[in-house]
């Protein structure tokens, strides 16, 4: 509906005064009404016309001329429209469209004035247009913002009190609000450049990167989960801090540009360009089942291209995938060109599940990648020992023998009545205690190992004592759980170089340590029955423990509750005639057609694909050399010693790894796979081969032989290019003015809105690219205006103009984005930390956001809450999980992050009252507000409500604003006076404690009273 | 409106007698209607010109049942798998069809016959599984549907297919495009709300919040979740030491100071904004009552079976299912999970049936009772079917089936359809759709019939170019309406 209304300022504006503009005024309609069968899309035109080329309009066919520039009445198109028979009228019943008399008129006036055409507006680059005089030391923006406003009869409002100033200005740069010392400051600086020197100064906060950075991760879709089927956890939150750290470098765009799209084909490019790289590997992935890999290489080079394309230069190219774009000049060849520089993209189909999807770049210091390497080279020894050692080997399959081998069993004891001899046992919570018959259960031998706990305890060593695992190894233990004192949980832990191999039983967030469902971290299932001696078995496959591995330390753990231990050992039982790692046999069929992770690509594809029997000779000894090397546990005597080595180096090496952290970064395959036009846009129909290119209405390519992502990087910040600088300042000024200057910011092709203000947008395009690039100066120029300075009150009389404020008549006023509420809520009340990046983090979410929709496999599957300082880092940080993202941020419209996102939407809705008024996250920062009031707001009630709404609202409260907060706390008060216990427990909401100096029921009161400031209207806006 | 004189919160003719802006209320109402979401008023919101049609079906419950049940073993009787049993599935049935990852490198597709018995139903004789004899009990006011086909073949892509028109993540589900577009019926509650069940054996299915959002479309239009653990609607319970006249005054306080503000600046979205929280208000005393089935007489409550007392089944949403509508509340969208019988379907197929078929019985039997099936339209289904073939060996007791898009049945009720009916039908295979097939987005356009709204002309412009629920394709589907 505003939409219309602004259009029909627009056009009355149009029909006043200048000549018709063909993109302005022309171009939209016959878009909208007949390009769908009269354009660019040679499958779809109708009756040989097209309407989109002057040549077309001009043709005269059969005698007749759709358009006869000068003559309306000459002009078939005209007759068309006007026509009342059903056959000829245009456009067509079953469309569904119909011009107004408005539209008409325009038209009937534009080929009267000669039906002149122009490119669509945004495909002819930018060049500088002249700035408006006129204006008394203006600066350009504002020249030419008043030229417009002049135009429509509106004038520019006042400057806005320095209070409301500083405070749209801190929340725009920084995200947060200023604080009332800030507002002082700026209040009592009555030299001239005041305002700069806060403009300044934000600019150069460190929040300031983390701000901006955010806009620039929807754009980047970037998330902290792979976003399909399993959507387990992915590491790239590296990424997300480069991009903080490039906006607080001020990295000029151009390079901020490059090394994201090909940072990783830069000559030796350094670890920020690779880390940068990473933005291609932001799309969602999948390892469901079912897929078809083709498929999923096809989607990801899509989902790449589309997002460059759009991110970039404003196009919606994904229409081209499936058919000529309708409306803009990209062919669906054109479209597959640029697809062909991501499809020989090096990252799998599959994305396995796992943490770290390859190619990753690991961010080890200097001192870890020396002692990485040196594991290498030592891993790299063993390895060959071990291959050394199967060339003397001579094995043969126990399946072929007659009589098969007879089948072995055995046991080996790990603990009974006591820790091994020379283990140094170590505990956590209380000293380690046998109880013997008598004083307590015991399962066998004559004691058993008791622990009561409050919270996590163990007893456990690591040193001084080792055994091997066998093959087949099947690990128990006996316990026993009072009935009385249930724990949440218990573990058992093992030590192999570091401690990477956990089993547990019960609540899984109980016992923090491990990733969970990776071995090192093993969901057994529900707690044993309590009361009574239960055997809990592990298989050690589960376990991730091989045979061959040295067991060098173990671990009885719980959390709360009496538990007992008794008896661990580990049996096996080998049949090698029927065993996977005694028979090749025996492993080729059982593993024939499915994936095994462990192989190499190629024997990978050779198991999965190939039936054995089809095998070439030299393909079965490939796998068997791999076989034996790796899953092989006959020939113990030639190759046990080795192989434990080798396993031990390579678990010391995980445990090191697993330390350092590592982001998925670009690259592409050595040998480039061939892209092809995909026939309606579907994976399985390649049709004809297309090499890398960009599409013909565009500047081309300088010639070379080949082309890779730097050149497709080029292309896009060449001054030749009509749309990176337009798109990217109209980004921008959509962020600080609330709309862009092209209000479809993500959209510049002909559907898309037409610029407000032409020259300005492209003044200012030209402006940014011509100066570097440099992102701040642009901002700086953007929050310096006195069209940004205005006052944000609007009049009836300008609603009624302009009810978007496309023409700023007025500043910019918008709700704050979700982050900012809740960043805003946690600064006030000063629980917020001020810590910059790292891994996400799991502040308050409610119950059952993630376990409903989770897969029970996924590693996302529930939602473990972090604590103290994790739940109050800024929004930023937040761990992303795309198929549950945090509820607080997407009832406040923050998208999902499975696509793209350039602009959010701002919705207005009751979930979001709800979440302010009853999020424990809101409900604990009012609190702490209220504290922070009580201290440090002055000793009367008065006072207080004054620095309330000054640290909430950023200004001091009219009088009737005082009696309406006064009164409301008050109220308050009477009753939490009247209802200690109510008091109580509002002010006990949340991990934070309240601080009990304060009397609960006025901390209460107050408690209320500061969350209706956060509420406000006015707080939740800027 | 459930504002009475003694709460502290005006109603909406109040807020706009004393908003106090110095325009007509005309035109502060036409504000207000602009603003991003519509204040809560009667059948607030919506387009001009919608619905385009009168409509059949005011309302819409969508009981989908995820992971893709198999048609061959509930809907859809295939004798000739009997006769063909462990023989391949001739290449003149397959045309070159693609199989999923999962059985590429099976050997053999090996014809696979139920192990379930058919009978006949209902006036039309129609044929249904002994595993659903509730369902065959309303065998006349039912139209099943054995032509559907579907474009995907993994779940994820399928179940977004189904719900936005779409196999990419993305776009619109179709409860936003209604919400969208005939905007609400209540004042008190959300236009599309979602409720999804969990299973006594559950295996682990997972469901994306993104199918039931509103892609590209404002986001007040997204369905909102009720939830069967913790609070029904996040955030909706007042948290401690809160009671409900502190919270009435809080947020009379907090609009009165809004109102302050609303004189001085003078944005609309303040207005929005006020409206926004005396609806939380209303919610918050709404939803409560909603899930509150102590009124429930105890003959209905059985009606829907044993599993109703507990929160979170398919029996107790089918029950809330119909409360919702009897409240007004436009698409009520159900899910229930696990009908993914890769094996073991002899034996999961009959526990999931079970979990159903009653409940989903006993929504349109109650939905009759009240006078509601003829302008409430209920559709049963899931994203696909399954593979006339068996996922390894074919075998007479034990077997299970691969996913499978070609042909796979649902049924509808009420609103506009037809009962005692069956359309279109697959071929001797259950392979391919061979009469009168449905497309998922022939079976969109005639969901968006029911309601009133041509299908074509339901659109929003996103990206350059008018998108709509049914992409560019979609046939309403005529010989299925009443």
């Amino acid at each position: 509906m505003k939409s219309t209304f602004f259009l029909i300022v627009f056009a009355a504006y149009a029909g006043a005064a200048d000549k018709l503009d063909f993109n302005r005024d022309i171009r939209p309609i016959l878009s909208d009404n007949c390009f769908a069968c009269h354009g660019f899309d040679a499958k779809k035109r109708k009756a040989d016309l097209r309407l989109d080329l002057p040549q077309g309009a001009y043709a005269v066919n059969d005698g007749v001329q759709a358009v006869k520039p000068g003559d309306p009445e000459g002009s078939e198109l005209i007759r068309r429209i006007l026509s009342k028979d059903p056959e000829e009228i245009m456009p067509t019943p079953e469309s569904h469209k119909k011009l107004t008399p408005a539209q008409i008129g325009t038209l009937r006036r534009w080929i009267a004035e000669g039906a002149a055409y122009r490119k669509h507006w945004s495909f002819e680059p930018p060049s500088r247009p002249p700035v408006p005089g006129g204006g008394e030391g203006l600066g350009p923006i504002d020249a030419f913002l008043r030229e417009e406003l002049a135009k429509h009869g509106l004038k520019p409002s006042p400057e806005a009190d320095r209070e409301r100033l500083i405070r749209r200005a801190t929340l725009d740069l920084t995200g947060l609000p200023p604080t009332p010392a800030e507002v002082d400051a700026f209040l009592a600086d009555s030299a001239p450049g005041a305002y700069e020197r806060v403009v300044e100064r934000l600019l150069g906060s460190v929040r300031y990167g983390e701000h901006m950075a955010r806009g620039w991760l929807d754009a980047a879709r970037y998330a902290d989960t792979h976003g399909l089927h399993l959507d387990n956890e992915r590491s790239m939150w590296p990424y997300r801090d480069w991009v903080v750290q490039a906006f607080n470098e001020n990295l000029p765009f151009d390079k901020f540009t490059t090394w994201q799209l090909a940072g990783d084909l830069l000559p030796n490019p350094t670890r920020e360009q690779r880390v940068a790289s990473g933005f291609n590997r932001c799309n969602v992935t999948t390892s469901e089942g079912g897929s078809i890999n083709d498929e999923l290489l096809f989607r990801y080079a899509v989902d790449r291209t589309e997002t460059a394309m759009g991110v970039w230069m404003g196009l919606t190219a994904g229409c081209a995938v499936c058919h000529d774009h309708k409306f803009d000049p990209v062919t669906t060849k054109e479209f597959y060109s640029l697809y062909a520089f991501y499809y020989s993209a090096a990252d799998p189909g599959f994305d396995g599940n796992i943490l770290l999807t390859p190619p990753v770049l690991q961010l080890a210091s200097p001192e870890q990648e020396k002692t990485l390497k040196e594991f290498d080279v030592r891993i790299a020894a063993r390895q060959k020992a071990v291959r050394d050692a199967i060339v003397s080997l001579k094995y043969v399959d126990p399946a072929t023998l007659t009589p098969p081998p007879p089948v072995r069993t055995g046991e080996t004891v790990w603990f009974e009545d006591a820790f091994p001899a020379k283990a140094k046992v170590g505990v956590a919570g209380g000293p380690t205690t046998f109880v013997e018959a008598g004083q307590g259960p015991v399962h066998s031998g004559k004691r058993a190992l008791k622990r009561t706990a409050k919270g996590v305890a163990q007893d456990y060593f690591a040193n001084g004592a080792s055994f091997v695992i066998p093959p087949n190894g099947v690990i128990s233990v006996w316990t026993y759980l009072d009935p009385a004192d249930l724990p949440k949980s218990i573990m058992l832990q093992f030590h192999v170089g570091g401690w990477n191999h956990r089993a547990f039983w019960g609540e899984e967030g109980a016992i923090p340590f491990g990733k969970v469902r990776t071995p090192e971290k093993v969901n057994m299932g529900k707690l044993p029955e309590a009361g009574k001696w239960t055997q809990l078995k592990v298989d050690i496959a589960k376990l991730g423990l091989k045979p061959g591995m040295k067991v060098d330390g173990f671990a009885f753990t719980q959390f709360d509750g009496t538990v007992t231990w008794d008896r661990l050992a580990i049996s096996h039982r080998i049949d090698e005639a029927k065993d996977l790692q005694w028979s090749f046999k025996v492993w080729s069929e059982k593993k024939q057609g499915s994936r095994v992770a462990e192989l190499p690509t190629d024997l990978q594809n050779l198991v999965r694909g190939k039936k054995a029997a089809q095998w070439t000779e030299a393909e079965r000894k490939r796998l068997l050399d791999w076989w034996l090397e790796n899953e092989f546990q006959g020939g113990r005597e030639t190759l046990d010693g080795l192989r434990a080595e080798k396993l031990a180096e390579e678990s010391r090496r995980k445990a090191l790894a697993d330390q350092i952290p590592a982001t998925l970064v670009m690259a592409d395959l050595p040998q480039p796979r061939q892209a092809h036009v995909m026939t309606r846009g579907q994976y399985d129909k390649p049709g004809e081969p297309v090499t890398r290119g960009v599409p013909a209405a565009f500047h081309p390519l300088p010639k070379k032989e080949t082309y890779d992502r730097r050149d497709l990087a080029e292309w896009f910040l060449s001054p030749a290019n009509p749309l990176t600088a337009r798109v990217t300042v109209n980004r921008l000024w959509q962020q600080f003015f609330g709309t862009g200057l092209v209000k479809t910011s993500g959209d510049f092709g002909s559907q898309g809105d037409p610029p407000s203000h032409p020259e300005l947008l492209d003044w200012l395009a030209v402006e940014f690219r011509e100066t570097g690039w440099d992102v701040k100066r642009l901002i700086r120029s953007f929050v310096t205006s006195a069209a940004y300075r205005q006052s944000a009150a609007a009049t009836p009389e300008m609603l009624a103009k302009d009810p978007e404020n496309r023409l700023l008549a007025r500043g910019p006023r918008s709700r704050l984005d979700a982050e900012v509420i809740r960043d805003q809520a946690l600064f006030v009340s000063g629980l917020l930390s001020p810590r910059v990046g790292g891994k996400g983090v799991k502040p308050y979410q409610p119950d059952n956001v993630w376990e409903p929709v989770g897969f029970t496999g996924s590693n996302t599957a529930r939602y473990v809450r972090d604590s103290g300082e994790a739940l109050y880092r800024r929004s930023l940080y937040t761990f992303w999980k795309r198929t549950a993202p945090p509820p607080s941020m997407t009832a406040f419209d923050a998208p999902a992050r499975e696509a793209s996102c350039v602009r959010r939407e701002r919705s207005n809705t009751p979930l979001q009252a709800l979440a302010l008024m009853n999020d424990v996250q809101h409900v604990e920062a009012a609190r702490a507000f209220a504290q922070r009031i009580l201290k440090e707001g002055g000793p009367s009630d008065g006072a207080r409500a004054a620095f309330a709404w000054r640290t909430a609202v950023g200004r001091r409260p009219r009088a009737e604003e005082t009696a309406v907060t006064l009164g409301a706390l008050a109220a308050h008060r009477a009753r939490y006076v009247a209802k200690p216990e109510d008091a109580k427990k509002l002010v006990a909401f949340g991990d934070s404690k309240p601080d009990p100096a304060l009397p609960a029921d006025e901390l209460a009161a107050w408690t209320l009273t500061a969350g209706l400031l956060l509420n406000l209207d006015e707080t939740l806006n800027r | 409106m459930r504002c009475s004189g003694s709460t502290p919160l005006a109603s909406r003719r109040d807020f706009l007698a004393r908003a106090g802006l110095g325009v007509g209320s005309a035109a502060l109402a036409h504000l207000l209607g602009g603003c991003t979401t519509a204040p809560a008023s009667s059948a607030s919101g919506g387009l001009p010109g919608l619905p385009h049609f009168a409509p059949k079906a005011r309302r819409v419950i969508c009981l989908f049942q995820s992971g893709g049940p198999s048609h061959l073993d509930l809907l859809d009787p295939k004798p000739e798998l009997e006769r063909q049993f462990d023989k391949d599935l001739p290449d003149s049935i397959r045309r070159g069809q693609r199989i999923t990852g999962m059985v590429a490198s099976q050997a053999r597709l090996a014809c696979q016959p139920s192990r379930f018995k058919f009978t006949r139903h209902g006036k039309a004789g129609t044929e249904f599984s002994e595993l659903i004899p509730h369902i065959a009990g309303i065998a006349d006011d039912i139209c099943v549907i054995r032509s559907m086909h579907t474009e995907a073949i993994n779940h994820d892509p399928a179940i977004t297919f189904f719900q936005t028109g779409s196999q990419l993540p993305g776009r619109p589900s179709m409860g936003a495009w209604t919400d969208y577009g005939l905007g609400r019926m209540n004042d008190d509650l959300p236009s599309f709300v979602v409720l999804v069940s969990t299973n006594k054996d559950r295996s682990g299915q997972g469901l994306l919040a993104r199918l039931w959002g509103s892609g590209f479309l404002p986001s007040a239009h997204q369905g909102v979740q009720f939830r069967s653990a913790g609070e029904p609607v996040l955030y909706l319970r007042d948290h401690d030491g809160m009671t409900r006249e502190r919270r009435g005054a809080l947020v009379g306080a907090a609009n009165e100071l809004n109102r302050i503000h609303l004189a001085a600046a003078g944005d609309p979205e303040t207005a929005a904004r006020i409206a926004q929280a005396e609806m939380a208000y209303r919610m918050q005393a709404s939803v409560p009552e909603l899930m509150d089935l102590s009124r429930e007489d105890k003959a209905t409550l059985e009606s829907y079976g044993p599993d109703v007392g507990a929160p979170g089944s398919f029996a107790r949403n089918c029950l809330l299912a119909r409360r919702l509508a009897e409240k007004g509340v436009r698409f009520i969208q159900l899910y229930h999970r696990d009908w993914d019988h890769h094996g073991g379907l002899h034996d999961q197929l009959p526990k999931m049936a079970r979990d159903v078929d009653q409940p989903a019985a006993a929504l349109v039997r109650d939905l009759k009772r009240r006078g509601m099936l003829e302008d409430t339209l209920v559709i049963w289904g899931g994203e696909f079917g399954r593979t006339p073939y068996a996922q390894g060996g074919a075998n007479r007791e034990k077997y299970g089936r691969d996913h499978h898009g070609k042909a796979f049945s649902i049924w509808m009720a009420g609103g506009g359809i037809r009962g005692g009916m069956v359309h279109g039908a697959s071929d001797a295979f259950g392979f391919n759709a061979e009469q009168d097939p449905v497309h998922i987005h022939d079976l969109q356009a005639t969901i968006l019939h029911c309601l009133g709204v041509d299908h074509e002309r339901l659109t929003y412009r996103f990206q350059g170019r008018q998108f709509r629920l049914t992409d560019v394709h979609g046939k309403v589907v005529k010989a299925v309406l009443a």
